[in-house]
């Protein structure tokens, strides 16, 4: 029994994969512009996506496709196919769907650069003199600041779009549900909570939209640090390699799967909020 | 076992916390896996019985799918707030 006691919870710290101290400050009065971590991670996505688009679009189509244009189409189809015809009104199409074709394509790259181990990292190590960064792996994703601030895109462009297309008083007019009974004295305190009700709901979209992806990619990083990090929790010999099956296998599922759904979902909510207000059911 | 329980002297708010949180986020997956069974299993079942409609219902799928699967992550969320705030 003894040998399962821990004994090192001072050594193994999994959440130090998640502080971000300031590598360049930069502070604009009040606003904090530091360079770190996230921040890296953020320009690598980029670069990588843009890198990408230009691979896949810039070579010109012919008749006969190559791999590479193959590929293409199928990420064109995808988004196209599952997200945005289903979603966005057919004369919406040709505005928001550039929107969602890069919000699905930079979160996917954003969530598979987080897996891949990068010399990126707030510790070094010394070889042959030099000091390097460690290898280790972080997702931007896994930042809720990185995933808010996607969100609010969307709700700016929702909202937007809304008063765009109906006109202020329609598009929130459209907001209370039909089918509440006539406001009169006696439904005053029934419709003062249902409009309320639906009010937050839209701010509700906002805190699930980020969270979702946020807690997602930050659950997977912690599981798998946590399993692999039984081997400096347990000191006997066998049972401390235990959780490395597991936190393969955690990694490879999050690679196949969740990388994909969560910018597909991400991707795909846009555009049924945008397509929503745009046309809203009554 | 009950030598070791009864000899816990460090920090027993830290513990109650600690189990607190492993039972929140618990029964927070408890919720998410039945309504993610529910989901795999209504889609095999729409499948067998109109394999045409596959391609159209994927997306659906995996939509229902991660909107459940978020329900764990409001659980996480919460108990890490509390564990830290409290």
């Amino acid at each position: 029994m003894n040998a399962f006691l821990l004994a090192a919870s001072s050594e193994f710290k999994p959440q130090e994969e998640f502080d971000l101290p300031a590598w360049v400050p930069i502070h604009l009065g009040p606003l904090d512009m530091s360079i770190n971590k996230a921040v890296v991670y953020l320009w690598v996505g980029a670069a990588v996506t843009i890198l990408i688009g230009i691979w896949i679009m810039r070579f010109g189509l012919s008749l006969r496709p190559t791999r590479r244009q193959t590929t293409g189409e199928a990420i064109y189809e995808l988004i196209q196919g599952q997200m945005v015809e289903g979603s966005l009104p057919s004369r919406a199409i040709g505005t928001w769907f550039p929107y969602v074709a890069s919000l699905f394509l930079f979160i996917w790259i954003l969530n598979i650069v987080g897996f891949i181990p990068l010399p990126i990292s707030n510790d070094h190590f010394h070889l042959a003199g030099l000091e390097l960064p460690t290898w280790g792996i972080y997702a931007a994703t896994a930042n809720l600041s990185v995933t808010l601030a996607l969100a609010l895109v969307t709700f700016f462009a929702t909202h937007e779009e809304g008063i765009r297309h109906n006109g202020f008083r329609r598009y929130f007019g459209s907001w209370i549900p039909s089918g509440l009974p006539p406001f009169n004295a006696k439904t005053a305190i029934l419709w003062g909570l249902i409009v309320f009700l639906e009010y937050v709901s839209q701010f509700m979209r906002l805190v699930s939209l980020s969270v979702r992806l946020f807690a997602n990619m930050l659950a997977g990083h912690m599981l798998i640090l946590v399993m692999i990090g039984l081997i400096f929790i347990i000191h006997s010999a066998p049972w401390r390699y235990l959780g490395l099956p597991g936190a393969f296998a955690v990694y490879f599922f999050e690679l196949v799967i969740v990388v994909t759904i969560q910018a597909f979902v991400f991707a795909l909510l846009s555009a049924i909020y945008i397509g929503g207000a745009i046309e809203p059911e009554h | 076992m009950v030598t070791v329980l009864a000899a816990t002297t460090g920090n027993v708010a830290d513990l109650g916390k600690a189990i607190a949180f492993g039972v929140g986020v618990g029964l927070g997956a408890v919720g998410a896996g039945i309504g993610i069974g529910n989901i795999f299993g209504s889609m095999i079942q729409a499948v067998a019985r109109q394999p045409e409609l596959r391609g159209e219902l994927t997306g659906i799928q995996w939509l229902g799918f991660a909107l459940t699967e978020a329900v764990v992550f409001y659980a996480l969320l919460g108990g890490l707030l509390a564990y830290v705030l409290v």
